[in-house]
């Protein structure tokens, strides 16, 4: 890519090239904008993927790397990143740009503190509004708990005998300056509050805890009669700080985290963070180990697909018959399918670096024919009923339409981009492990609306059974696990990793700085980008639409948290 | 077309077996490589710990226990796993250098308490040795390491003797040179 070169002079400090999919460069500060520009425009780099911020205080510097992409125009990936000091550290926002940037900014700002010009709205996103001391993410972070002491809290007891904890670090200490105070800023509820123009605009609340949302997240809208007028958004509500968590693990216990971030998407997550550290560590695995996981990947995307559409119908009133006992019915079989490989039924911690943990069972492929097949007409059984279900086509057609242009304006991705007639499929796009080999099509639908979304997701279960069957003819004998060092210590370094998620794009960064704990893992996860994409999404929508489209996009709050 | 899906449930109604599982009375069948309580060996734990330090969620402390084999696990120090935070990774089953750490298909925990959670070896061995073979390896390892004292005595006293014959020798040399 020496077109970057030649355009800009000496605006690209460093650049590697690590495969033709892969393109490192770091970029002038200054420069930022119009080199990301002229990527866009001239380069086709139309999908901004995210962004991530390191510390590197041994350095003196943050970096942030943008992660951008194209949707479809071709493969490759650039990681640009900029270097800024760590005593002013500000950067020019790509707002601008991608619409999409925003979020990423947003969670870079309010863990490390790098200011982003131009940023319409630097407001903590996945922290509380109350939350004392501040940048958190950052390696000299001294917060509760005290990483140098350990203390959680500081016990007292009172003199009436009562005993106190106060959670460090507590108001005499905020007060003594030892920690810097948060910079003032409207909560999210004085933000939304000063949305409301008439008398006859109200804000109404969906959740933390509603039906519609698979968990915690707030979801206002400000509704004038019958239509919203905007929505707001707070995440945060199970925010688990697993990239934090990850920098203190070593590499191996990390993959025990990466179930957790999202329990449909186990397999998948622990295949990118696994796929990211064998890049580290210049391993590929055996070939039996890369059909196991093909196998296993999209096993649970069925079972992923069978759930997220059984739920939400549910919500949608399928008054006749109730498609979710169905659908449980058959994720089961799946379930259990995996269940015989993993040893476990959400949480696999299976993946290894360079293979797997265990080979498949005696005589899974003659257990597994059966149920794929029976998997196959259920699904077909499910496609034709939905269709005929008058009050489902009500509900679903023509609702929250997502035209291409937008979808990938939003940045969404998975089945929602692909309802919306992009055919982006990380399985295409980068393809890793046997996916090469392997027949499949990409799933895409014209309408983007939320029965397409739908039909996309059902579709895709069916390409999967036909994906696990070619998977059961072609795998070969042999070993499951490459020869791996005694202790994991991958060289200094950094390598992207992405993956097809049941939801979308999923891509792990981790960088190492060759001790035997990752610097940083930064998670690119699918829903954190529809979520984004819901308020756009939701904007003159009736109000009973609502639920049909926020639960057509299949999202997990789990993930979006981290 | 709602007759349609009235079909479908009396279809499934009347076609599908029974999914609901009659669970406390008759316990669904587990896969052979099912990830439950831990099995330990304690014949063949040589207690080294590996399995503690792998733990993501340090559940594992190594504790005395009696039946072991001290011929191998000297300190008799053997795995005691905290349920109450295990989320049955298996890390600690990999790690094993010996094998001897599995996982089985047991799978009920419940406990009143949160000390009732954790299980200690007694409670996780599924092999163990009886009094008698314990006291037998314990006179074996007691033989053993006073064999292992008498050698490392002689040793020491070879090595003592060597060392003086080196001094002598150390000793004569510069009076051989001096006589030369
Ligand atoms: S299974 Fe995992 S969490 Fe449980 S004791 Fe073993 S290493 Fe620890
Ligand atoms: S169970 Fe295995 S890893 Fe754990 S102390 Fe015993 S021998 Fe070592």
């Amino acid at each position: 890519m020496s077109a970057i070169q030649s355009a800009f002079p000496g605006a690209v400090l460093e650049s590697k090239v690590e495969s033709d999919r892969r393109l490192w460069i770091t970029v002038d500060p200054k420069r930022l904008v119009e080199i990301t520009q002229f990527l866009r425009d001239k380069k086709d780099f139309d999908h901004y993927s995210g962004a991530a911020g390191i510390d590197k205080i041994n350095d003196n510097l943050f970096e942030v790397v943008e992660i951008l992409t194209s949707h479809g125009a071709h493969q490759v990936v650039v990681m640009m990143k900029v270097k800024v000091p760590r005593d002013s550290p500000s950067v020019r926002s790509l707002t601008g740009l991608y619409w999409n940037a925003n979020w990423y900014e947003r969670e870079i700002w309010e863990m490390y503190g790098i200011n982003f010009e131009g940023h319409p709205e630097l407001y903590p996103l996945l922290l509380p509004d109350e939350l004392v001391g501040y940048w958190p993410w950052r390696k000299d972070f001294k917060g509760y708990p005290d990483t140098t002491t350990g203390e959680r809290a500081i016990e007292q007891v009172g003199p009436d005998g009562y005993t106190e904890f106060k959670i460090m670090p507590h108001p005499e200490m905020i007060k003594a300056g030892v920690v810097p105070e948060r910079p003032k800023y409207p909560t999210f509820r004085e933000r939304e509050e000063a949305e409301i123009k008439s008398d006859s605009e109200m804000i109404m609340h969906m959740g933390p805890q509603h039906a519609i949302v698979p968990g915690p997240f707030l979801l206002d809208l400000l509704i004038e009669g019958e239509r919203v007028k905007k929505a707001f958004l707070d995440v945060g509500y199970i925010h688990k700080g697993i990239e934090k968590i990850m920098e203190n693990r070593t590499y191996l216990q990390g993959i025990v985290y990466t179930d957790r971030m999202c329990y449909l998407a186990s397999i998948t997550n622990n295949e990118a963070y696994c796929g990211a550290v064998e890049k580290l560590l210049g391993i590929t695995p055996p070939e039996r180990a890369q059909y196991i996981r093909v196998i296993l990947a999209e096993l649970s995307r069925i079972q992923s697909h069978l759930l997220g559409t059984g739920e939400f119908l549910t919500l949608l009133g399928a008054a006749t018959y109730s498609p979710f006992q169905y659908m449980i019915i058959d994720r089961e079989d799946i379930v259990y399918l995996m269940e015989s490989i993993t040893g476990a039924r959400i949480t696999h911690t299976f993946v290894r670096f360079g293979g797997v943990r265990n080979d498949l069972p005696d005589g899974f492929a003659d257990k597994a024919r059966p149920i794929l097949k029976r998997m196959r007409e259920r699904t077909e059984e499910y496609m034709d009923l939905l269709h005929s279900d008058p009050i489902y086509t009500r509900r679903m057609r023509g609702i929250g339409v997502l035209s291409p242009g937008d979808a990938r304006r939003l940045g969404v991705s998975g089945p929602p981009l692909r309802a919306s007639d992009t055919p982006y499929d990380m399985r295409r796009e980068d393809p890793i492990l046997v996916y090469p080999d392997l027949d499949f099509k990409v799933v895409t639908r014209k309408a983007g609306d939320a029965e397409a979304r739908v039909e996309v997701r059902l579709e895709e279960i069916l390409e999967s059974i036909h994906i696990i069957e070619q998977c059961l003819d072609q795998i070969p004998d042999g070993p499951i696990q490459e020869k791996l060092p005694k202790k994991i210590k991958p060289e200094p370094g950094e390598a992207y990793y992405r993956v097809e998620d049941p939801r979308g794009e999923m891509g792990f960064y981790v960088v190492s700085d060759g001790s035997e704990k990752p610097y940083r893992v930064k998670v690119r996860g699918p829903v954190y980008a529809y979520m984004q994409a819901l308020p756009p999404l939701l904007e003159g929508a009736y109000v009973a639409d609502v639920v049909a489209i926020a639960g057509s996009m299949d999202a997990c709050t789990s993930e979006v948290d981290r | 077309m709602v007759l349609k899906s009235l079909k479908y449930t009396l279809k499934t109604a009347l076609t599908t077996t029974e999914v609901t599982r009659l669970y406390p009375e008759v316990m669904m069948e587990l896969p052979a490589n099912e990830r439950g309580i831990h099995e330990l060996d304690a014949t063949t734990c040589i207690g080294c710990g590996s399995c503690a330090r792998v733990c993501p969620n340090s559940c594992i402390e190594m504790v005395p226990y009696k039946y072991g084999n001290p011929l191998k696990n000297r300190k008799m120090q053997f795995p005691q796993i905290d349920y109450g935070r295990c989320t049955f990774c298996g890390l600690c089953v990999d790690e094993c250098p010996v094998s001897c750490l599995k996982m089985g298909k047991r799978t009920e925990i419940a406990g009143w308490d949160r000390k009732d959670i954790v299980y200690g070896p007694d409670r996780i061995a599924v092999k163990k040795f009886s009094d008698k073979e314990v006291a037998e390896l314990e006179a074996e390892a007691k033989r053993q390491a006073e064999e292992k004292k008498k050698a490392a005595a002689a040793a020491a006293k070879e090595k003592a003797a060597k060392a003086k014959g080196k001094e002598n020798k150390a000793k004569t040399k510069p009076s051989e040179g001096g006589e030369a």
